[in-house]
């Protein structure tokens, strides 16, 4: 199966129909994109600020983070199912459409730029967990992240403009 | 004049066609409004969890609203300048839109209750297990955020509902 007809086989799926067809369907979905969209990009920040040096409501980074990430990760696994499912009911349009495309390599980047900070300084943490500001590292890892997530919501209602 | 009159009176307006018609403007305006609500959703998720006393309830909460609170208003701000640009720029969408005044009112809603319930817990002598409104101070946590999230959902409905 090629990639164009894998996006119409997703498009002419029940699913894909429902959601194009049903008028509450697609707004209620995209409703709580947002919502998770926004809970995660708040709860990002809240870390991202801690770590490039902003005091947080608790001394420890590694508690903080420890306390916001399940919201984050729940959060992040809701706005991917529902963004799957907008995605569905206008699947080939989307794959075509730029700041589409923009998004899903910001996200990737943003998925690396965490995988770094997690295998390099927050295995470290304990060094550095009360310090403000964090060492220089940590301060580059939070205001790549805050960047990073700041540029996907841009994208995100940017292609609510552009897509066909 | 009605607020159909008004509407059309202020979508024929130079700025009003200028916000309308210049590329990346409403695009722009709305992306920050979303951020400003990515602020708001965590200030207030981290907040009224901790007065509803399921989250970082080893921190006093005198520590976790004076963290918040000024984030929260600079949200606020950042909303009400955006949101104004969008009613200015598409008057038509939101001013006969019933969606969009279900909205102002949870936010009138929603700002009371963050006025009125986070700066008595400011004051230095405050201690919330003495205060007559103590056994308010959970549920009230509860509405408020559930109060933004039915914000949200109403701004997003707002492009559907005309």
């Amino acid at each position: 199966m090629t990639g164009s007809s894998f996006l119409q086989s997703l498009y002419d799926s029940a699913v894909g129909s429902a959601i194009r067809e049903g008028s509450m369907l697609f707004p209620s979905i995209e409703s709580l994109h947002v919502l998770m969209a926004t809970t995660v990009v708040g709860t990002i920040a809240i870390v991202d600020l801690r770590l490039i040096g902003f005091a947080s409501h608790r001394s420890g980074a590694r508690q903080l983070i420890l306390d916001l990430l399940p919201f984050t990760w729940a959060a992040f696994a809701l706005a991917a199912v529902t963004g799957s499912l907008l995605f569905t009911s206008n699947a080939p349009n989307y794959a075509a459409d730029g700041p589409f495309q923009a998004k899903m390599l910001t996200l990737v980047l943003a998925g690396i730029n965490m995988a770094i900070f997690h295998l390099t300084a927050y295995k470290r943490i304990s060094q550095w967990d009360d310090a403000l500001p964090p060492p220089r590292g940590v301060r580059i890892a939070g205001a790549s992240s805050l960047t990073l997530w700041i540029v996907i919501v841009f994208f995100g209602r940017w292609i609510g403009f552009t897509v066909q | 004049m009605n607020l159909l009159e008004f509407s059309k009176a202020l979508y024929a307006t130079p700025i009003s066609t200028g916000i309308r018609e210049t590329a990346g403007i409403i695009p722009t305006t709305q992306s920050i409004h979303i951020l400003a609500i990515a602020v708001v959703v965590g200030s207030a998720l981290v907040t009224d969890l901790r007065l509803a006393g399921v989250l970082e309830t080893d921190e006093t909460p005198q520590t976790v609203v004076r963290r918040y609170l000024p984030w929260m208003w600079a949200a606020i701000a950042v909303l009400l300048t955006t949101g104004t640009i969008l009613i200015v720029g598409e008057p038509n969408r939101v001013l006969a839109n019933p969606v969009f005044w279900a909205k102002m009112l949870l936010v009138v809603l929603a700002f009371a209750l963050t006025l009125l319930f986070r700066y008595p817990i400011l004051h230095p002598q405050f201690q919330i297990e003495h205060a007559r409104w103590a056994g308010l101070v959970k549920p009230t946590a509860w509405v408020s955020l559930l109060v933004w999230i039915a914000v949200i959902f109403c701004g997003r409905w707002i492009a559907y509902a005309i």
